[in-house]
């Protein structure tokens, strides 16, 4: 059984110090990876990081990171991902690592992610260039998540993203900001490559479970939505061996 | 701050102040100004930034009273475990 703790939205800056550290005593007994799903700063200052990265420096289990938008905001997210790079934080965007956890290879992928919306009221890119630079973010970073997932070779796979992948884990938001909160085709990437697990964060006010159209489950960490420090997420990876052979079979 | 020309804009413009303002930078707050009073309602990450909210929405506006309903998201160890699969 791998133990997967997950957290994102922590949103560190002056002031922060120590929130997080006392809950992360106990995690190597809890958890054998621990993932942040973005937004690690206030205003992406690698100053704000730095307060995080000094917490979770010589932790005993992997970390592994992806940016959110608040880690963008300061033109610096080069300066942020170096910092957390420094305490041996892993951070993808557009790319994916695989962990050996007890003989069990974990691949995670990860990026931001970005907005535009859901399926039947998405944004397209047609228009102005604002219009089609904001879409076409959208669809660059899905792309490279799908290959990023689709090249992994491991027995477990999780999408890491910031942004939400569905519109269920943003059940408590509101409907006119669901397009910057999300899009699908961050999902449709997902169902088109297969994981085990999707985690995102971004969306504080909505709810922490939900599923991809294929069925893959989704889980919005984002700290004002589960409240604690992080929550642990188990995948058997047997079943999941198992699944994939009586696939093969059939 | 130079307050909007029609007070119907009052809040938002408050709430774009906090999400620009270093000492705050958080996009989920909620504002709202009945007569001389400013009430701002959320989540926060600490203590720290819920007593900044006050002090930056009292610089913003000295002349009123602010009324900080915001809520601080605890970020205890988690009591048990979910199987995904």
């Amino acid at each position: 059984m791998i133990r997967i703790a997950a957290v994102g939205d922590l949103h560190y800056g002056e002031g922060s110090r120590e929130i997080l550290r006392p809950s992360l005593q106990h995690l190597q007994d809890r958890a054998d990876l621990l993932l942040l799903a973005g937004d690690l700063t206030r205003c992406g200052g690698p100053e704000e990081v730095k307060i995080l990265a000094d917490e979770l420096r010589g932790l005993p289990i992997p970390v592994v990171a992806v940016l959110g938008n608040h880690d963008y905001h300061a033109d610096r997210e080069a300066g942020v991902r170096r910092v957390l790079e420094d305490a041996h934080v892993q951070v993808l965007e557009g790319e994916a690592a695989a962990i050996d956890v007890d003989g069990v290879r974990v691949g995670i992928a990860g990026t931001k992610g970005f907005g535009g919306g859901f399926r039947g009221a998405h944004g397209s890119d047609f228009g102005e260039p604002e219009m089609k630079a904001f879409v076409g973010h959208t669809k660059m970073l899905s792309d490279r998540l799908e290959r990023a997932l689709a090249g992994l070779d491991a027995d477990l796979r999780i999408a890491l993203l910031h942004y939400s992948p569905i519109e269920a884990t943003l059940e408590g938001e509101r409907l006119e900001i669901y397009p910057f909160l999300g899009s699908y085709l961050l999902a449709e990437a997902v169902d088109n490559a297969g994981a085990d697990l999707v985690l995102h964060g971004h969306a504080h006010h909505g709810v922490e479970k939900g599923r991809t159209p294929s069925g893959i489950p989704v889980r919005n960490v984002a700290q004002p939505v589960i409240r604690h420090a992080y929550n642990v997420y188990t995948l058997d990876a047997r079943r999941q061996v198992l699944a994939a052979a009586a696939g093969g079979i059939s | 701050m130079t307050e909007p020309r029609r007070p119907d804009y009052l809040p938002e413009a408050i709430r774009e102040k906090l999400i620009h303002d270093p000492r705050v930078a958080e996009q989920d707050l909620r504002v709202e100004v009945r007569e001389h009073r400013v009430m701002v309602g959320g989540n926060v990450s600490s203590p720290q930034l819920k007593q900044r909210i006050t002090e930056v929405a009292k610089e913003l506006l000295p002349d009123y009273e602010v009324v900080n309903e915001t809520t601080v998201v605890p970020a205890a160890e988690p009591d048990g475990e979910e199987p995904v699969s």
